[in-house]
Protein backbone atom coordinates (compact mmCIF):
# COMPACT_ATOMS: atom_id res chain seq x y z
CA UNK A 1 0.00 0.00 0.00
CA UNK A 2 3.13 2.31 0.64
CA UNK A 3 4.18 4.59 -2.10
CA UNK A 4 8.04 3.87 -2.25
CA UNK A 5 8.96 7.59 -3.42
CA UNK A 6 7.40 8.56 0.35
CA UNK A 7 9.79 6.00 1.41
CA UNK A 8 12.86 7.92 0.70
CA UNK A 9 11.91 11.37 2.46
CA UNK A 10 13.18 12.59 5.62
CA UNK A 11 11.44 14.08 8.55
CA UNK A 12 11.58 17.64 7.71
CA UNK A 13 10.29 16.62 4.10
CA UNK A 14 7.52 14.66 5.28
CA UNK A 15 6.69 17.58 7.48
CA UNK A 16 6.96 20.00 4.78
CA UNK A 17 4.65 17.85 2.46
CA UNK A 18 2.28 17.50 5.24
CA UNK A 19 2.03 21.42 5.44
CA UNK A 20 1.29 21.25 1.88
CA UNK A 21 -1.54 18.79 2.18
CA UNK A 22 -2.92 20.63 4.96
CA UNK A 23 -3.03 23.84 2.75
CA UNK A 24 -5.28 22.19 -0.17
CA UNK A 25 -8.19 22.71 0.98
CA UNK A 26 -8.80 21.51 5.06
CA UNK A 27 -7.16 24.49 6.94
CA UNK A 28 -8.74 26.96 5.09
CA UNK A 29 -12.32 25.47 5.99
CA UNK A 30 -11.21 25.18 9.46
CA UNK A 31 -9.95 28.88 9.72
CA UNK A 32 -13.43 29.81 8.94
CA UNK A 33 -14.75 26.88 10.83
CA UNK A 34 -13.57 28.20 14.16
CA UNK A 35 -14.21 31.55 12.99
CA UNK A 36 -17.93 30.78 13.18
CA UNK A 37 -17.07 29.47 17.17
CA UNK A 38 -15.80 33.18 17.38
CA UNK A 39 -18.93 34.71 16.06
CA UNK A 40 -20.94 32.20 18.77
CA UNK A 41 -18.37 32.79 21.67
CA UNK A 42 -18.86 36.89 21.18
CA UNK A 43 -22.69 36.43 20.85
CA UNK A 44 -22.77 34.37 24.22
CA UNK A 45 -20.64 37.34 26.15
CA UNK A 46 -17.21 36.09 25.50
CA UNK A 47 -14.72 38.74 24.95
CA UNK A 48 -11.61 37.77 22.63
CA UNK A 49 -9.11 36.78 25.06
CA UNK A 50 -11.25 34.22 26.31
CA UNK A 51 -12.33 33.35 22.50
CA UNK A 52 -8.55 32.89 22.27
CA UNK A 53 -7.69 31.05 25.01
CA UNK A 54 -10.47 28.61 24.62
CA UNK A 55 -9.78 28.00 20.94
CA UNK A 56 -5.79 27.40 22.05
CA UNK A 57 -6.94 25.11 25.32
CA UNK A 58 -9.72 23.22 24.44
CA UNK A 59 -9.09 22.95 20.45
CA UNK A 60 -11.98 20.82 19.76
CA UNK A 61 -15.23 22.30 18.12
CA UNK A 62 -17.87 20.53 19.52
CA UNK A 63 -16.78 21.16 23.05
CA UNK A 64 -16.26 24.26 22.16
CA UNK A 65 -19.86 25.29 20.75
CA UNK A 66 -21.37 23.33 24.08
CA UNK A 67 -18.79 25.74 26.89
CA UNK A 68 -20.54 29.15 24.15
CA UNK A 69 -24.18 28.22 24.29
CA UNK A 70 -24.16 26.72 28.08
CA UNK A 71 -22.11 30.29 28.88
CA UNK A 72 -24.79 32.52 27.35
CA UNK A 73 -27.14 30.20 29.40
CA UNK A 74 -25.35 31.20 32.63
CA UNK A 75 -24.55 27.63 33.33
CA UNK A 76 -22.49 26.62 36.51
CA UNK A 77 -18.72 25.93 36.28
CA UNK A 78 -19.44 21.89 37.22
CA UNK A 79 -22.10 21.73 34.24
CA UNK A 80 -19.62 23.49 32.07
CA UNK A 81 -16.99 21.13 33.20
CA UNK A 82 -19.24 17.89 32.80
CA UNK A 83 -20.77 18.83 29.07
CA UNK A 84 -17.49 19.96 27.21
CA UNK A 85 -16.02 16.73 28.86
CA UNK A 86 -18.59 14.73 27.38
CA UNK A 87 -18.61 16.93 24.07
CA UNK A 88 -15.00 15.73 23.84
CA UNK A 89 -14.56 13.08 25.16
CA UNK A 90 -13.84 11.40 21.92
CA UNK A 91 -10.22 12.55 22.29
CA UNK A 92 -9.52 9.42 24.23
CA UNK A 93 -10.20 7.31 21.49
CA UNK A 94 -9.15 10.00 18.90
CA UNK A 95 -6.20 10.14 21.27
CA UNK A 96 -5.32 6.34 21.57
CA UNK A 97 -6.11 5.83 17.61
CA UNK A 98 -3.76 8.49 16.51
CA UNK A 99 -0.56 7.34 19.01
CA UNK A 100 -1.21 3.60 17.15
CA UNK A 101 -1.30 4.48 14.12
CA UNK A 102 2.09 6.45 14.43
CA UNK A 103 4.06 4.34 16.40
CA UNK A 104 4.45 6.79 18.98
CA UNK A 105 6.25 4.30 21.62
CA UNK A 106 9.25 3.15 18.80
CA UNK A 107 10.19 7.46 18.98
CA UNK A 108 10.60 7.56 22.88
CA UNK A 109 9.55 10.94 23.63
CA UNK A 110 8.69 12.18 27.27
CA UNK A 111 5.33 12.01 28.39
CA UNK A 112 5.28 15.73 28.60
CA UNK A 113 5.92 15.78 25.04
CA UNK A 114 3.83 13.61 24.15
CA UNK A 115 1.01 15.32 25.61
CA UNK A 116 2.00 18.62 23.75
CA UNK A 117 1.98 17.03 20.53
CA UNK A 118 -1.57 16.02 21.02
CA UNK A 119 -2.62 18.69 22.50
CA UNK A 120 -2.80 19.73 18.63
CA UNK A 121 -5.24 16.60 17.52
CA UNK A 122 -8.22 17.46 16.77
CA UNK A 123 -10.84 15.41 13.93
CA UNK A 124 -8.95 17.01 11.16
CA UNK A 125 -5.68 16.11 11.48
CA UNK A 126 -6.79 12.57 13.00
CA UNK A 127 -8.96 11.81 9.87
CA UNK A 128 -6.21 12.65 7.60
CA UNK A 129 -3.60 10.63 9.48
CA UNK A 130 -5.69 7.76 8.09
CA UNK A 131 -5.28 9.10 4.86
CA UNK A 132 -1.35 9.59 5.36
CA UNK A 133 -0.82 5.89 6.81
CA UNK A 134 -1.91 4.62 3.19
CA UNK A 135 0.72 6.63 1.86
CA UNK A 136 3.99 6.66 4.20
CA UNK A 137 6.05 4.71 6.15
CA UNK A 138 4.99 4.25 10.03
CA UNK A 139 8.62 6.24 10.71
CA UNK A 140 7.71 8.88 9.22
CA UNK A 141 4.07 9.47 10.22
CA UNK A 142 4.58 11.72 13.30
CA UNK A 143 6.73 14.07 11.52
CA UNK A 144 3.81 14.24 9.45
CA UNK A 145 1.19 14.54 11.98
CA UNK A 146 3.17 17.53 13.22
CA UNK A 147 3.22 19.16 10.00
CA UNK A 148 -0.48 18.83 9.65
CA UNK A 149 -2.13 19.72 12.53
CA UNK A 150 0.43 22.78 13.27
CA UNK A 151 -0.76 24.29 9.99
CA UNK A 152 -3.86 23.57 10.99
CA UNK A 153 -3.59 24.77 14.27
CA UNK A 154 -2.43 28.08 13.22
CA UNK A 155 -5.51 28.28 10.90
CA UNK A 156 -7.81 27.31 13.21
CA UNK A 157 -6.37 30.08 15.95
CA UNK A 158 -6.17 32.71 12.91
CA UNK A 159 -9.88 32.09 12.12
CA UNK A 160 -10.77 32.88 15.73
CA UNK A 161 -8.95 35.92 15.42
CA UNK A 162 -10.04 37.00 12.62
CA UNK A 163 -14.07 35.62 13.40
CA UNK A 164 -14.23 37.86 16.33
CA UNK A 165 -13.81 40.70 14.93
CA UNK A 166 -14.66 40.63 11.41
CA UNK A 167 -17.73 37.82 11.85
CA UNK A 168 -20.15 40.19 9.75
CA UNK A 169 -17.48 39.88 6.46
CA UNK A 170 -18.58 37.08 4.36
CA UNK A 171 -22.10 37.49 3.10
CA UNK A 172 -24.17 34.43 4.66
CA UNK A 173 -24.96 33.06 1.67
CA UNK A 174 -21.20 32.16 1.11
CA UNK A 175 -20.46 31.50 4.64
CA UNK A 176 -23.01 28.50 4.87
CA UNK A 177 -21.32 27.16 2.10
CA UNK A 178 -18.12 27.37 3.42
CA UNK A 179 -18.61 25.97 7.23
CA UNK A 180 -20.11 23.23 5.24
CA UNK A 181 -16.78 22.14 4.04
CA UNK A 182 -15.08 20.53 7.30
CA UNK A 183 -17.66 18.09 7.51
CA UNK A 184 -18.16 17.12 4.44
CA UNK A 185 -14.27 17.08 4.21
CA UNK A 186 -13.58 14.63 7.29
CA UNK A 187 -17.15 12.22 6.40
CA UNK A 188 -15.52 11.48 2.86
CA UNK A 189 -12.05 10.93 4.29
CA UNK A 190 -13.58 8.49 6.84
CA UNK A 191 -15.56 6.72 5.08
CA UNK A 192 -12.50 6.05 2.96
CA UNK A 193 -10.48 4.50 5.81
CA UNK A 194 -7.98 1.45 5.20
CA UNK A 195 -9.91 -1.05 7.25
CA UNK A 196 -12.84 -2.35 6.37
CA UNK A 197 -14.31 -2.38 10.21
CA UNK A 198 -13.46 0.92 10.12
CA UNK A 199 -15.82 1.95 7.23
CA UNK A 200 -18.13 0.05 8.97
CA UNK A 201 -17.74 1.95 12.24
CA UNK A 202 -18.46 4.93 10.49
CA UNK A 203 -21.47 4.02 8.86
CA UNK A 204 -23.51 2.10 11.71
CA UNK A 205 -22.21 5.29 14.03
CA UNK A 206 -23.58 8.35 11.28
CA UNK A 207 -26.83 6.34 10.99
CA UNK A 208 -27.82 5.95 14.86
CA UNK A 209 -26.45 9.42 15.93
CA UNK A 210 -29.35 11.33 14.22
CA UNK A 211 -31.77 8.64 14.86
CA UNK A 212 -30.96 8.31 18.90
CA UNK A 213 -30.72 12.44 18.85
CA UNK A 214 -34.57 13.17 19.12
CA UNK A 215 -34.37 10.84 22.50
CA UNK A 216 -31.22 10.95 23.99
CA UNK A 217 -30.05 14.43 22.93
CA UNK A 218 -26.11 15.13 23.18
CA UNK A 219 -25.78 11.70 24.20
CA UNK A 220 -26.47 10.30 21.27
CA UNK A 221 -23.08 10.57 19.77
CA UNK A 222 -21.58 8.84 23.32
CA UNK A 223 -24.03 5.72 22.40
CA UNK A 224 -23.72 5.71 18.65
CA UNK A 225 -20.13 6.26 18.89
CA UNK A 226 -19.66 3.35 21.49
CA UNK A 227 -23.01 0.72 19.92
CA UNK A 228 -21.56 1.55 16.38
CA UNK A 229 -17.83 0.76 17.21
CA UNK A 230 -18.72 -2.11 19.13
CA UNK A 231 -20.95 -3.53 16.30
CA UNK A 232 -18.55 -3.32 13.52
CA UNK A 233 -15.65 -4.76 15.49
CA UNK A 234 -17.80 -7.41 16.80
CA UNK A 235 -19.19 -8.19 13.10
CA UNK A 236 -15.51 -8.37 11.70
CA UNK A 237 -14.07 -10.24 14.21
CA UNK A 238 -16.77 -13.21 14.50
CA UNK A 239 -18.71 -13.00 11.08
CA UNK A 240 -16.83 -11.35 8.32
CA UNK A 241 -13.59 -12.41 9.98
CA UNK A 242 -11.89 -9.57 8.37
CA UNK A 243 -8.26 -9.79 9.22
CA UNK A 244 -7.03 -6.56 10.72
CA UNK A 245 -3.73 -5.44 8.58
CA UNK A 246 -0.85 -4.59 10.42
CA UNK A 247 0.65 -1.88 10.16
CA UNK A 248 3.32 -1.02 7.52
CA UNK B 1 -28.90 32.48 35.15
CA UNK B 2 -26.36 33.63 36.75
CA UNK B 3 -23.94 36.56 35.12
CA UNK B 4 -20.19 35.74 35.32
CA UNK B 5 -17.89 38.07 36.92
CA UNK B 6 -14.14 38.40 35.71
CA UNK B 7 -12.74 35.87 38.13
CA UNK B 8 -15.76 33.55 37.06
CA UNK B 9 -15.53 33.83 33.56
CA UNK B 10 -11.86 32.50 33.63
CA UNK B 11 -13.16 29.63 36.20
CA UNK B 12 -15.39 28.39 33.11
CA UNK B 13 -13.05 28.65 30.63
CA UNK B 14 -10.34 26.62 33.01
CA UNK B 15 -12.99 24.21 33.33
CA UNK B 16 -13.33 23.64 29.81
CA UNK B 17 -9.61 23.38 29.23
CA UNK B 18 -9.30 20.75 32.33
CA UNK B 19 -12.34 19.02 30.64
CA UNK B 20 -11.00 18.37 27.09
CA UNK B 21 -7.26 17.86 28.64
CA UNK B 22 -7.94 14.76 30.69
CA UNK B 23 -8.96 13.36 27.93
CA UNK B 24 -5.80 13.82 25.95
CA UNK B 25 -3.91 12.91 28.98
CA UNK B 26 -5.65 9.85 29.57
CA UNK B 27 -5.23 9.26 26.24
CA UNK B 28 -1.62 9.09 25.81
CA UNK B 29 -1.05 7.08 29.61
CA UNK B 30 -3.51 4.60 27.76
CA UNK B 31 -1.63 4.48 24.26
CA UNK B 32 1.06 2.88 25.16
CA UNK B 33 -0.40 0.16 27.83
CA UNK B 34 -2.69 -0.87 24.84
CA UNK B 35 -1.00 -3.68 22.80
CA UNK B 36 -0.82 -2.44 19.11
CA UNK B 37 -3.28 -4.80 16.69
CA UNK B 38 -4.59 -6.44 19.48
CA UNK B 39 -8.57 -6.87 20.06
CA UNK B 40 -8.78 -3.74 22.07
CA UNK B 41 -7.15 -1.91 19.75
CA UNK B 42 -9.02 -2.31 17.35
CA UNK B 43 -12.12 -1.96 19.38
CA UNK B 44 -10.86 1.77 20.20
CA UNK B 45 -10.52 2.43 16.74
CA UNK B 46 -13.63 1.15 15.48
CA UNK B 47 -15.30 3.44 18.27
CA UNK B 48 -13.29 6.56 17.69
CA UNK B 49 -14.25 6.00 13.77
CA UNK B 50 -18.19 5.72 14.95
CA UNK B 51 -18.31 8.14 17.62
CA UNK B 52 -16.22 10.93 14.61
CA UNK B 53 -18.95 9.73 12.06
CA UNK B 54 -21.54 10.48 14.58
CA UNK B 55 -20.64 13.96 15.60
CA UNK B 56 -20.59 15.14 11.92
CA UNK B 57 -23.68 13.46 11.13
CA UNK B 58 -25.04 15.18 13.65
CA UNK B 59 -23.79 18.56 12.43
CA UNK B 60 -25.26 17.68 9.47
CA UNK B 61 -28.68 17.13 10.23
CA UNK B 62 -29.66 18.43 13.57
CA UNK B 63 -26.48 22.06 13.06
CA UNK B 64 -26.45 25.35 14.92
CA UNK B 65 -25.50 28.29 13.98
CA UNK B 66 -25.25 29.32 10.38
CA UNK B 67 -25.77 25.59 8.62
CA UNK B 68 -29.69 25.35 10.85
CA UNK B 69 -30.33 28.59 7.90
CA UNK B 70 -29.95 25.83 4.91
CA UNK B 71 -32.81 23.00 4.93
CA UNK B 72 -31.98 19.48 5.87
CA UNK B 73 -32.68 18.28 2.03
CA UNK B 74 -29.73 20.64 1.23
CA UNK B 75 -27.33 19.21 3.36
CA UNK B 76 -28.44 15.49 2.55
CA UNK B 77 -27.97 16.20 -1.16
CA UNK B 78 -24.38 17.51 -0.62
CA UNK B 79 -23.74 14.75 1.55
CA UNK B 80 -25.01 12.34 -1.07
CA UNK B 81 -23.07 13.95 -4.19
CA UNK B 82 -19.91 13.90 -2.19
CA UNK B 83 -20.02 10.12 -0.90
CA UNK B 84 -21.38 9.57 -4.57
CA UNK B 85 -18.29 10.90 -6.09
CA UNK B 86 -16.21 9.85 -3.45
CA UNK B 87 -17.45 5.86 -4.92
CA UNK B 88 -16.65 6.32 -8.17
CA UNK B 89 -13.43 8.56 -8.48
CA UNK B 90 -11.81 7.92 -5.16
CA UNK B 91 -10.96 11.37 -5.71
CA UNK B 92 -11.09 13.36 -2.11
CA UNK B 93 -10.45 16.92 -3.35
CA UNK B 94 -12.71 16.20 -6.48
CA UNK B 95 -15.54 14.46 -4.32
CA UNK B 96 -15.23 17.51 -1.82
CA UNK B 97 -16.04 19.93 -4.87
CA UNK B 98 -18.94 18.20 -5.84
CA UNK B 99 -20.49 17.68 -2.96
CA UNK B 100 -20.42 21.44 -2.19
CA UNK B 101 -21.51 22.55 -5.36
CA UNK B 102 -24.25 20.16 -5.01
CA UNK B 103 -25.26 21.54 -1.72
CA UNK B 104 -24.59 25.35 -3.09
CA UNK B 105 -26.74 24.49 -6.02
CA UNK B 106 -29.34 22.98 -3.66
CA UNK B 107 -29.47 26.27 -1.69
CA UNK B 108 -29.93 28.24 -4.59
CA UNK B 109 -32.46 26.12 -6.69
CA UNK B 110 -34.88 23.64 -3.96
Amino acid sequence: MNNPEFHMLNASQTRRNAAIDALRAPCYALGITMAGFSTIARESGFDFWMALVTSLGVWGMPGQVAFASLYSAGASLFIIFVAVSLANMRMLLMVISAADMMHLKSHNLPLWKRIFWMQFLAITAWANLGLAQQKYPSHLLLPYYQGFALMIFAFGILGTIFGFFLSDLLPPDILRVVIFITPIYILLLIINARQKANRLAVLIGGVLSPVFFPFAGEWAILIAGILGGSLASLYSRFIAKWHLDPVQ
Amino acid sequence: MEDYGFFQSWAAVFCAIVGTIIWRIAGVVLASRIPADGPVMGWVNTMAYAMVSAVLLLILVHPTGVLATTGLDHRLIGLGAGLLAMFISKHLIFSLLCGISAFALAIQLV
